[in-house]
């Protein structure tokens, strides 16, 4: 059990999905000439998506993913597309191209594909969904939290946590104790009050690494999102472990914990580091 | 020492005791038939004797197949005796008999004492008859095939000993004549007083075995043969007998084993797989007690009927049974933890309990004279008996459980339909058994309501429902039972990604029939999204039956327009095609507007 959710944990890894955390006092982004200006939609690509040859569709679909949510105008269409059917290819390439408009009027054709008999193309619609957003996208990643396939839960509750479905916190700890390990991010993310209490007390029972990659998003959220209290207390609740690892976890959150931060939880995590750091395994004094 | 020389000693100690020895004639295939004459004149001799009853006892081979216990049937003391066996003991009258540590032995039955030994050393019993006053015992002959019968008195003393090369079988004695089968067709009967032949009779029905029991003397091994006055006709067929009828029962198990064979003290298979019936003397003849035979299979019993062999009862009981017998009223069975229940004949109940104390190794049950009576306090209906034994995991039971499963199939009411749905569903139901259940479940025509609340199931992780109910047996029959309000329930599994592509393809055939306009955007959201990209034959096949639901539904326009696109999958285009031209108008025929005319202004005249 220990060693599939820990497979799991390092897989996110990996894939530098989960364990990032939102940073929200940095992580705003910044309008400059750095970013890329949207390519605008060409004129004919509603034509040539709803021309019935392949290999427009193919080419009207690449144009709107160019486009990224300036292709949002083609979202309809192409939802009508999933809708009346095509094949897997095409069906792929249709609700990646939704994904990248990021448009509210893609969901409806998606979560169809939510629960469609290939993987692949569940996989594809939950993430999907997870961007263009939307009462009906959160509903269908609920749902996908009871998914059969594990690659779909887990991104249904990595979807569940970055569209801040506050309502699903509920679920999502159902999902972490079903071994769900993507949901304590996601927990970390929109807990409030005592639910990121809960969070921390799972520590000890789940994994160390699976309930840290959420107390991680808790103690980076902004200070008016989750208060002093509750991160000293986090921090705190680590700090008992004595361990090693929980040594090493709270140095990461050290060294990058933001300069103009609160003091007081700056100071409880110099104190839980020095305190940790002659428990087995942990890396040598505080930074 | 060798076998041949344990024969000798065998026979030197036998003769050492004084009895007649008999090496003759006896046993001859030279024989020719009397035409029942010589049985005939048995009958006459001792036909009207009066039969003792045998003891009613339940006698148990324990400890390391050195220790024997009994327990009489219906109250009573119980005894041990500790004695090395190497076969299985007999009940013979109100005899037990035993062999083991190179000697015979005789006990009271009732209480277990001692009435004699004798030396043989060391050839194994094979069976042995009891008339009261002289027991007839036979024995495997050491060094290969060939027996030894010895007949002994109460006191000890050897009346008569016979060697023969024949496979003798297990003997019954009456008026001081014994009646030995042989060669698997005849009986020879044996005057004790001289050794002679005093008659045989071939059967017409395998037979190794004689014993008294209902106050009648019976011949047999795969059926039963009264020794009456049509004896002296079994030549030509016309025997009074009775036999079980033939039927399908797992493990292949027999009525008696073979009387010319001698049995391990420990009970090996056929010992729990075994059928006990008992043979009653009509007016006509005979007949099967209770109109019921009895069955085992390991720790299951069954009863049957006596006249076509159908399934009356089933009981699951907590260990193997390696032991037991029928009596009037039910059957007596012994398990290998030495528990010993009686069942009631017509419902499995239990009538009554014993205890031998300790585990057996074998067991040995002689019912005669006592008749079990009494009201079964856990007597249940037949489907849930069948229910409790075909979902009992226990691997070593499929055999049974699918002929079990077999007879709920073929039961009408509801709960029988529920069982089926419960064994499909449950994810501990053997592979080998789920075929069975569901195709079992797929013919059912009953118990719809147990059926729709299996498809309210569906695949849930996060709910622990790791496994999707039996959705394609299920849509199958209520698709053939025309069962509109599962609809619903059967367009929700349509889009269950957990469900199997047979599941999917089933609900779909059964929404073909089923379903209105309720289910028209689940059925439009199956096509579209499955039309172009059905991944083999059974989606489909899925995609055809939803087309021609939503052709019924009058939604045709998204599946004529698939049955044109070429991007749709080639099989369910070719039926798309087929299904949308069978269901376009019929052009009027080209007079038609001429006869709505006329029909408008009246019958045309010539």
């Amino acid at each position: 059990m220990r060693a599939g959710i820990h497979a799991s944990v390092a897989l996110l890894l990996v894939a530098g999905v989960l364990v990032a955390p939102v940073h929200s006092a940095e992580a705003k982004p910044k309008a400059s000439a750095d970013v890329p200006r949207a390519v605008p939609l060409p004129a004919d690509t509603l034509k040539r998506l709803r021309s019935g040859d392949v290999a427009q569709v193919k080419n009207a679909l690449d144009d709107v993913r160019t486009s990224a949510k300036a292709g949002a105008p083609a979202a309809p269409a192409i939802g009508e597309l999933l809708q009346q059917g095509l094949s897997p290819t095409l069906t792929q390439a249709a609700i990646d191209t939704l994904a990248d408009t990021e448009s509210e009027a893609g969901s409806a054709s998606l979560a169809w594909y939510a629960h469609h008999r290939n993987v692949e193309l569940r996989r594809a619609a939950v993430q999907a969904l997870a961007r263009t957003r939307g009462g009906e996208a959160v509903k269908v990643l609920r749902a996908a939290l009871s998914d059969p396939d594990p690659g779909v839960r887990g991104l249904a509750a990595t979807g569940l946590g970055s569209m801040k479905a506050k309502d699903a916190v509920g679920d999502l700890f159902v999902a972490l104790d079903h071994r769900v390990a993507e949901a304590a991010a996601s927990i970390g993310q929109l807990c409030a009050g005592n639910e990121c209490d809960r969070l921390a007390g799972k520590l000890g029972s789940v994994p160390f690494d699976v309930v840290t990659s959420g107390l991680d998003q808790v103690l980076f959220r902004a200070p008016a999102d989750v208060s002093d209290d509750m991160k000293v207390k986090i921090v705190g609740r680590v700090r008992e472990l004595g361990t090693g690892e929980a040594n090493r976890f709270l140095k990461d959150v050290q060294g990058k914990w933001p300069k103009t931060w609160s003091a007081r939880v700056k100071q409880a995590i110099d104190q839980a580091v020095i305190a940790t750091s002659g428990s087995p395994g942990a890396g040598g004094g505080s930074q | 020492m060798s076998r041949a020389t344990i024969g000798l000693a065998t026979a030197v100690a036998l003769a050492a005791c004084g009895g007649g020895q008999t090496r003759s004639s006896l046993f001859s295939t030279n024989w020719e038939d009397d035409g029942g004459a010589s049985i005939g004149h048995v009958w006459d001799r001792v036909g009207s004797a009066p039969i003792p009853e045998s003891a009613d006892v339940v006698v148990g081979v324990a400890g390391n197949s050195d220790k024997l216990i009994g327990s009489p049937v219906g109250g009573g003391s119980k005894w041990t005796f500790a004695h090395p066996l190497d076969a299985r003991p007999v009940v013979a009258g109100n005899v037990v008999v035993g062999s083991g540590g190179n000697e015979v032995f005789a006990l009271d039955a009732k209480t277990g004492s001692v009435l004699w030994r004798r030396p043989t050393g060391g050839i194994p019993l094979l069976g042995a008859g009891d008339d009261g006053s002289v027991t007839v015992v036979t024995f495997h002959k050491a060094g290969g095939a060939g027996s030894v019968l010895l007949a002994v008195q109460r006191d000890g003393q050897v009346v008569r000993q016979i060697e023969s090369d024949r496979p003798l079988g297990s003997p019954a004695v009456l008026g001081r004549l014994a009646f030995v089968p042989w060669a698997g067709e005849y009986v020879s009967v044996i005057d004790l007083a001289n050794g002679d032949e005093a008659a045989r009779v071939t059967l017409r029905q395998q037979t190794s075995r004689a014993w008294t029991e209902g106050g009648s003397l019976w011949f047999g091994e795969l059926g039963y043969t009264r020794f009456d006055e049509h004896i002296k006709d079994a030549s030509k067929g016309k025997a009074s007998t009775t036999n079980i009828p033939a039927r399908e029962l797992p493990g292949s198990p027999r009525l008696m084993a073979p009387g010319d064979k001698s049995l391990l003290p420990v009970a090996d298979a056929t010992d729990k797989v075994r059928m006990y019936a008992r043979p009653r003397a009509t007016e006509s003849g005979a007949a099967i007690e209770d109109d019921r035979w009895y069955a085992t299979y390991f720790r299951l019993a069954m009863g049957f009927g006596a006249e076509k062999g159908k399934l009356a009862w089933v009981r699951l009981h907590g260990a193997d049974f390696v032991g037991g017998a029928a009596a009037a009223g039910g059957v007596i069975l012994c398990d290998e933890q030495g528990k010993v229940v009686e069942l009631d004949a017509k419902t499995g109940g239990t009538l009554g309990e014993m205890d031998l104390g300790e585990p057996v190794k074998s067991c040995v049950v002689n019912v005669d004279a006592q008749h079990l009576s009494g009201t079964p306090e856990d007597a249940k209906p037949l489907t849930q008996q069948l229910s409790e034994a075909v979902r009992t995991d226990a691997p070593e039971l499929v055999s049974a459980q699918k002929l079990l499963l077999r007879e709920l199939a073929g039961m009408e009411d509801d709960t029988a339909t529920k069982t089926l749905v419960d064994v499909a569903s449950d994810p501990r139901t053997s592979p080998d058994l789920l075929g069975d259940a569901r195709a079992a479940l797929a013919n059912r025509r009953n118990g719809a309501q147990y059926m729709e609340a299996a498809l309210a199931r569906h695949y849930d992780f996060l709910k622990d429902v790791l496994r999707a109910p039996p959705v394609g047996p299920i849509a199958e029959a209520l698709g053939a039972m025309k069962q509109k309000s599962a609809a619903p329930l059967l367009a929700s599994h349509l889009l269950d990604p957990a469900d199997t592509d047979d599941d999917v393809k089933q609900a779909a055939a059964a929404l073909a029939v089923v379903a209105g306009p309720e289910q028209l955007a689940t059925l439009r959201e199956f096509f579209g999204m499955y039309r172009a990209s059905a991944p083999n034959d059974d989606i489909s096949t899925a995609v055809v039956s939803a087309g021609q639901a939503l052709l019924t539904l009058d939604d045709s326009g998204v599946v004529a327009a698939a049955a044109k696109d070429e991007t749709t999958v080639p099989f369910a285009r070719e039926r798309l095609e087929a299904l949308v031209a069978a269901a376009a108008p019929r052009p009027p025929p080209p007079d038609s507007g001429k006869k709505k005319k006329q029909q408008k202004t009246g019958p045309a005249t010539p």
